[in-house]
């Protein structure tokens, strides 16, 4: 009897050794080669082309190895994998691809190295200033811009040709073009206006040019929140009219990126909202849309300010927890250089952050909309750059959403966004 | 106490000190820590760190957003707890009836239980489709919109759910069924008992006990319901699908305002204690006049 005792006592021990020696396995550094780990969303179309960077980077670097690791899928999920990991101290990776709206969150965070002291003074020069800006924080650079991005507005050529129309410069002239040529057409599927009003982070973007449109935001140059409440609730009542009139189908409150995207490739759709990966969907073989589309800048509203698409992207930056920094800065630099760049969006559906590939003798070829885009980007706005952004989202997306489907008031949901965001941004201090 | 008993008494506490260590460290600790976390201000990106009191607590009771949250959890646990024990307990007598193929109606039956509920919400999502989703098309090109509209989206998921986990229910009822001797029919028989008088007088209470539990069950996952409402609609349209689960995630993970959040979770967990507790005691009386 005794001797069973002794032997769980001893197995437990050995259970407890093994579990140790696990651990102080998983724990200890790693010795030569220096491995580098770059946490990055896998790139779809024709090949990833990133894989192939990081061996060239590898060529030009012996003794270092970098590992490309693939990111969750949903933002939501990067970021709450970024966000554990960091606020761990985990020293897990080395090189990160954050979408823009997070970079002032982490600086904040201490979570990134501080690149400004590293960059010569012309470095930046060649970007886009809105990416500069998204990478920047208190005056201090966290991230380089990889890949950027701009709303449009999407329109099906042959069919605003057949009736004599222009692409619209103003809401009013999309609507009035809506109403001609679904009249003539007698086409019950075909939907006029399509855009992202599920309730998410796309929501916030589409009710941010609504109101960047009507002449107010967010926050106003002093930081006050919705400083304009009787236009925002304007630019909201606006957007609900779409869905009431339908201009826009009632699924464009459950509708997101793809979905919208989707019914719009599929023909079924006069105007679309989205990104720019869009067109190379839309002129891919096969698709039902080939040759029938182009893009223009967002509309504005009569009388009001012109039309801007909302900026986004993502941005690389180096993790604090990184064992080897300067190596890790070295890789961002290759990855956001020109030819990397290049690369990339000969490759991907990624448009690239530096302007002078806009006018790129080859790129123009492959995609003949790259200058126009080049001036929508020059043109579009960020997003609220603050460290808070994702709260300021997540606390005004089911106030808009409400709107949208008509549970509250437009004013109504302005008002609470207001009183929500005034008591958690207070906080904060 | 004899040398033996004082031997396996030892021996016991030794058997049962890893569950006990595993359930102090991985349970216990965490739970007090986030009680003690929820009685501050903590947001660790802004660097705030003070003690707040009871200030979540006080904000939460006249937050919107929380009793939106509150009557969504509650609403959608009971009608889905509801769904599925009635057509759980309707599959089992259905499969139990069967001469044939019970095997394959229990696979497929299952086969829903086992998937993953992403997979189960994407599913569901292509299912929902406003445009291209297969119930619209059966509904004649019904353009019904589904997770867009704040009066559909809830039972929309719903559905999604009793889908998903009503075999749960009807694998438990079914090995119940089994476990019913068939004389006890056979004496219902020969008293004259109809179909109806045997399904209510000897059935359903002999499932009695095996309901309470899987009732038990499904009300404490109902009540943390996360997964099904985050992939098909974000907890939209109008905030009219975020449970409590979400609205928690949403301050913890996404905005990492760990007082609040944590305030979030101790609510969920008191709510689930409670109910947990009560089910409980119900199933201790029930076994007692039983």
């Amino acid at each position: 009897m005794r001797s069973r005792a002794w032997c769980a006592w001893l197995a437990l021990g050995a259970l407890f050794v093994l579990f140790l020696t696990a651990a102080g396995c998983a724990g200890r550094p790693e010795s030569e080669p220096i491995t580098l780990v770059f946490k990055y969303s896998r790139i779809l179309g024709k090949g990833d082309p990133v894989p192939g960077l990081l061996r060239e980077f590898e060529g030009a670097h012996p003794g270092v190895r970098v590992k490309g690791e693939a990111l969750p899928w949903t933002s939501d999920d990067q970021h709450q994998l970024y966000v554990i990991n960091l606020e761990g101290r985990s020293p897990g990776f080395d090189v990160m691809m954050l979408d823009c709206i997070w970079v002032p969150e982490f600086a904040r965070a201490g979570w990134l190295v501080d690149l400004t002291a590293q960059l010569t003074p012309d470095e930046l020069a060649p970007y886009f200033a809105s990416a500069v800006t998204a990478g920047t924080y208190e005056d201090r650079v966290w991230a380089l811009p990889w890949n950027m991005n701009v709303g449009l507005l999407y329109y099906r050529s042959d069919l605003l040709a057949r009736y004599g129309l222009r692409p619209p410069e103003t809401y009013e002239e999309l609507i009035a073009a809506v109403g001609r040529i679904r009249d003539a057409e007698r086409n019950p599927a075909l939907e006029g206006y399509l855009w992202q009003g599920k309730q998410y982070e796309g929501l916030v973007v589409n009710v941010l040019e609504a109101l960047w449109a009507n002449g107010t935001g967010l926050f106003g140059e002093d930081g006050a929140i919705l400083p304009d409440p009787a236009r925002a609730a304007d630019a909201l009542r606006f957007l609900r009219r779409l869905i009431e009139t339908n201009v826009s189908p009632a699924w464009t409150t459950a509708a997101d990126e793809e979905l919208s995207r989707r019914a719009f490739g599929d023909g079924h759709a006069i105007f679309l909202r989205n990104w720019p990966y869009a067109m190379d969907l839309f002129e891919a073989p096969g698709s039902a849309v080939r040759g029938k589309v182009a893009f223009v800048s967002l509309p504005g509203r009569a009388r009001g300010a012109p039309g801007v698409g909302s900026t986004g992207g993502a941005h690389l930056a180096v993790s604090r927890r990184s064992r080897h920094p300067e190596l890790a800065v070295a890789l961002v630099r290759h990855l956001t250089s020109r030819p990397a760049q290049r690369a990339i969006a000969l490759g991907a559906a990624l448009s690239p952050t530096r302007r002078d590939l806009y006018r790129d003798a080859e790129l123009v070829r492959a995609r003949p909309g790259m200058p126009r885009l080049d001036e929508l980007m020059v043109a579009g706005r960020p997003r609220p750059v603050t460290p808070a952004y994702l709260l300021v989202s997540s606390t005004v997306q089911p106030e808009f959403s409400a709107a949208l489907v008509g549970v509250k008031s437009p004013e109504r949901a302005i008002a609470d966004a207001r009183a929500r965001l005034h008591y958690f941004l207070e906080s904060l201090r | 106490m004899t040398r033996r008993e004082a031997v396996n008494r030892r021996r016991g506490m030794l058997l049962l000190a890893p569950t006990v260590l595993a359930l102090g460290t991985l349970t216990v600790y965490p739970g007090i820590w986030v009680l003690w976390l929820s009685l501050q201000h903590r947001i660790p990106i802004f660097g705030v760190s003070r003690f707040a009191g009871f200030d979540n607590y006080a904000f939460l009771a006249f937050d919107s957003r929380f009793a939106s949250a509150l009557a969504t959890t509650l609403i959608f646990t009971v009608t889905s707890v509801a769904l599925e024990v009635v057509l759980g307990v309707a599959a089992a007598l259905a499969i139990h009836t069967l001469r044939g193929g019970r095997r394959v109606a229990l696979s497929l039956l299952l086969l829903a239980w086992a998937m993953p509920a992403v997979v189960t919400a994407k599913l569901f999502e292509w299912l929902y489709h406003p445009t291209a989703g297969l119930l619209n098309v059966a509904l004649g090109g019904h353009a019904l919109n589904w997770l867009g509209d704040p009066r559909l989206a809830l039972p929309a998921i719903v559905l999604a759910d009793v889908w998903r986990t009503m075999p749960f229910v009807a694998v438990l009822c079914y090995a119940r069924l089994l476990a019913i001797p068939p004389d006890v029919y056979e004496a219902a028989q020969v008293d004259g008992a109809g179909r109806v008088a045997t399904l209510v007088r000897i059935t359903l209470p002999m499932l009695g006990r095996i309901l309470l539990l899987a009732i038990l069950f499904r009300t404490l996952d109902a009540l943390r319901a996360f997964d099904l409402m985050f992939v098909l609609t974000g907890g939209g349209p109008a905030g009219t699908t975020e449970t409590l689960t979400v609205y928690a995630y949403r301050a913890l993970f996404q905005t990492l305002q760990l007082g609040f959040g944590s305030a979030l979770g101790v609510v969920v967990f008191a709510l689930v204690m409670t109910v947990a507790w009560a089910y409980l005691k119900l199933l201790r009386t029930s076994t007692v006049t039983a």
